[in-house]
């Protein structure tokens, strides 16, 4: 058989499928990058989702509380104390103000409309955005971690990519978290009382819940996730309070994609708008505007499950 | 008779001689690092009818550009407090815009046709050139900015930025990739903002087309979360050199991501002005040490130039505590003094815009060691004079100068120095 013979050329399906591997590697490195993007939307989700189903309210000041969070970190780093301390700092950070706002201020606004409740979010969110400026200038930082170092290398055809083990790591987080929360929310006595709660606050403190104690955990638990997401997107994106506070919209989409109730869902749609957001870049005439991507998702999201958003 | 002195008491008085000359020398540095000269200099407070300066500048909204109209007021007091302009104060009056354009042309307004400003000095604004130009022309009012980033502050009649801009920039810092790096292949990061994104790269690619560089342009978004994406894009293309033009706050990440994705080992880091900042070294940390040049719009900031010194001594005696010591402030200095300067020219009973402007427009030798060469103004339909500059490198805690003076050869400057050469200058 010679070069030149029918049988040597290419079938048009082995064609395309060549062309698709080639697409496929060129995206690959965007792919890698938006994964771990997306695994931190995911995690910030699920932040949402854990609050909204105990206690009804869809926090917006989730971003910039964990923003608060991170610039603790970065300053317990400049002191030399350590990124355990760190960690530790950001999280507490995070938490304390979570729960400060879920037992002075939310109770007060419990038997309010629930656009009401999540309003007033807003206005937490832009007073601790506004705080955060005021402490911290706007000088350019980076919040390293050691693990940004190592991670998965990958070869393709526009270039050599590493998953870093940050990324990793989130990835394998929002993996573990969508299982403990859900396992919290439907195997644990305090799970029941925060679902009862969500469902109607008013039987529920007839039965005996103690509600304020059940709101609490769960804005503690919220707080704890917004401490852990500032941490890595400070890491991953930057240590910006304004930015870091209106990146919990990609979360915002991600829970409306999982109707506000479906942990797995709000997770691969946090996977899927980080990717998105990521491959985007490669799209010629989108890619100076594609920061609007998870605006776009939501706006879809809403315009799709509208009886979840009219819920919210 | 010839007195011949036996060797070693000629090298005891030499000795003597050059220690009293080090002395002195040393005296005198340490007076002209605290003294500080402005106007007629003559300590007298000036009491006559004030004078109406005007600026505009973004304070609040995204980011504080005050920095040069603080150095101005800075200056304009120290003018004030040393006999003023023969005698009439410097009236000086900042409005912000806020970075609202709207805003811009309203403060401006109120300048111009209220208050009667004779000129206005230290503006720095995002948004004001492009709202206000028009309005600047149409009253015959000069203004002798501090930072213009936007193409309309550039290519007005009336609007002359002290600073380079961000085309120059980028064209000095791609000339010194090539030149240093011998790079071939250079990607320009930019931003996608108007009148930016779609002019300051171009002036890389001109020089580039000229010279056997290819420069390609990579338009980004500012409001991504995703800087990872974007060093992986430039990456992509197999670049020598990739340089930003960007501001500082999206510069930090995108090297943090680079670093991450192990590309600063690979591939040559630039970046326009933007960088040249005291704090970006330290930001991006030790894998940027020695491996992340910039350029730099005016001399280093602790360069010991005497106007250069002048400057800081100037802001420590007239200036608030808290006023940057930033090139934004080197520029709004430069502003004042080249305003002073001129009115000091003039007689000081026919002060007025008209007079002022005709003035301004005779500005054809305005000297400084902050600048690279000598500024001038003229009478030609846009102002980009100041388009040489120096370059420095990332030394982990600070930028070590590399490059004392590159001029901008880009062929958008064609008219600029066409001008130049009528006013005299070579």
């Amino acid at each position: 058989m010679t070069p030149n013979s029918p049988m040597c050329e290419p079938t048009p399906r082995s064609w395309a499928r060549n062309k698709l591997e080639r697409r496929l590697d060129t995206l690959l490195p965007f792919l890698v990058s938006g994964l771990g993007l997306g695994a931190v939307y995911a995690l910030s989700g699920m932040g949402l989702v854990l609050l909204y189903r105990s206690s009804g309210v869809l926090n917006f000041a989730f971003g910039a509380i964990g923003a608060m969070g991170a610039y603790v970190a970065w300053s317990v780093l400049q002191q030399g104390l350590g990124l355990s301390w760190a960690c530790l700092a950001a999280v507490a950070t995070a938490m304390a103000l979570s729960l400060g706002y879920g037992r002075l201020l939310a109770p007060r606004l419990a038997h309010r409309d629930p656009s009401i409740r999540s309003i007033a979010t807003l206005g937490f969110a832009l007073v601790v955005m506004g705080l955060t400026d005021w402490l911290w200038d706007e000088q350019p930082r980076r919040l390293n971690l050691p693990t940004d170092a190592g991670g998965l290398e990958f070869s393709t055809a526009i270039g050599d990519v590493r998953l870093t083990t940050t990324r990793l790591l989130s990835l394998a987080l929002a993996a573990l978290m969508m299982l403990g929360i859900g396992l919290l929310l439907s195997r644990t006595r305090i799970g029941l009382k925060m679902r009862a709660l969500a469902n109607d606050r008013e039987l529920s403190a007839l039965l005996g819940i103690r509600v304020l104690q059940v709101d609490g955990v769960a804005w503690l638990l919220s707080g704890a996730f917004a401490g852990v997401c500032g941490l890595l997107l400070a890491n991953m994106v930057r240590l910006q309070a304004t930015l870091l506070t209106f990146l919990v919209i990609p979360a915002f989409a991600a829970a409306i994609l999982g109707r506000l109730s479906s942990l797995p869902l709000t997770v691969l749609a946090g996977l899927a708008i980080g990717v998105l957001e990521a491959v985007s870049i490669t799209w010629p005439g989108y890619a100076p505007y594609r920061s609007a991507t998870p605006f776009l998702v939501a706006l879809l999201a809403c315009l799709f499950f509208r009886n979840t958003t009219r819920k919210a | 008779m010839t007195s011949f002195k036996t060797p070693s008491r000629t090298r005891t008085r030499t000795r003597a001689l050059a220690l009293t000359a080090l002395g002195l020398a040393a005296s005198l540095c340490g007076v002209s690092a605290q003294a500080q000269s402005c106007g007629l200099n003559n300590g007298k407070k000036a009491t006559g009818q004030p004078i109406p300066v005007g600026a505009v500048v973004g304070k609040t909204g995204p980011d504080d550009f005050s920095a040069s109209a603080g150095a101005a007021a800075a200056y304009f007091n120290c003018v004030n407090s040393n006999g003023g302009i023969h005698g009439r104060p410097v009236d000086y009056q900042v409005a912000d815009d806020q970075w609202n354009p709207e805003v811009a042309a309203q403060v401006a307004s109120k300048l111009v046709k209220d208050r009667k400003v004779v000129a206005m000095a230290g503006n720095t604004s995002f948004v004001e050139c492009g709202a206000n130009a028009r309005l600047y022309a149409q009253e015959n009012v000069m203004v002798v900015a501090g930072t213009g980033v936007p193409r309309e502050c550039f290519f007005a009649r009336n609007y002359v930025p002290l600073n380079a801009g961000p085309r120059v920039s980028a064209t000095i810092a791609t000339m010194y990739a090539a030149r240093q790096y011998k790079a071939k292949k250079i990607v320009c990061v930019i931003p996608n903002i108007p009148s930016l994104g779609n002019w300051a790269c171009e002036g890389p690619k001109e020089w580039g087309r000229k010279n056997g560089v290819e420069v390609q342009t990579l338009t980004i978004d500012p409001g991504s979360a995703d800087p990872t994406s974007v060093v992986l894009q430039a990456a992509a293309q197999k670049p020598d050199a990739i340089l930003f033009d960007v501001p500082k706050g999206l510069l930090v990440p995108m090297l943090g991501a680079a670093e991450q994705q192990g590309l600063g080992r690979k591939i040559h880091f630039l970046s326009a002005a933007p960088a040249y900042n005291v704090e970006v070294p330290k930001s991006i940390g030790a894998y940027w040490k020695d491996n992340f040049d910039t350029n730099l719009e005016f001399q280093p900031l602790e360069s010991k130039g005497p106007d250069n010194q002048n400057w800081l001594a100037v802001m420590d005696k007239y200036g608030k505590k808290d006023d940057p010591r930033d090139t934004f402030s080197q520029a709004g200095y430069l502003a004042a003094r080249l305003l002073t300067e001129t009115l000091l020219k003039m007689d000081p009973q026919k002060i007025e815009r008209a007079s002022v402007t005709e003035a301004l427009r005779q500005v054809a030798d305005f000297r400084s060691d902050i600048l690279c060469k000598p500024f001038h103004i003229g009478a030609g339909q846009r102002h980009n004079a100041n388009n040489s500059g120096p370059m420095a490198r990332s030394n982990g805690a600070g930028w070590t100068p590399t490059e004392p003076c590159l001029q901008a050869d880009d062929p958008e400057l064609a008219d600029v120095r066409a001008d130049a050469q009528k006013l005299g200058q070579k």
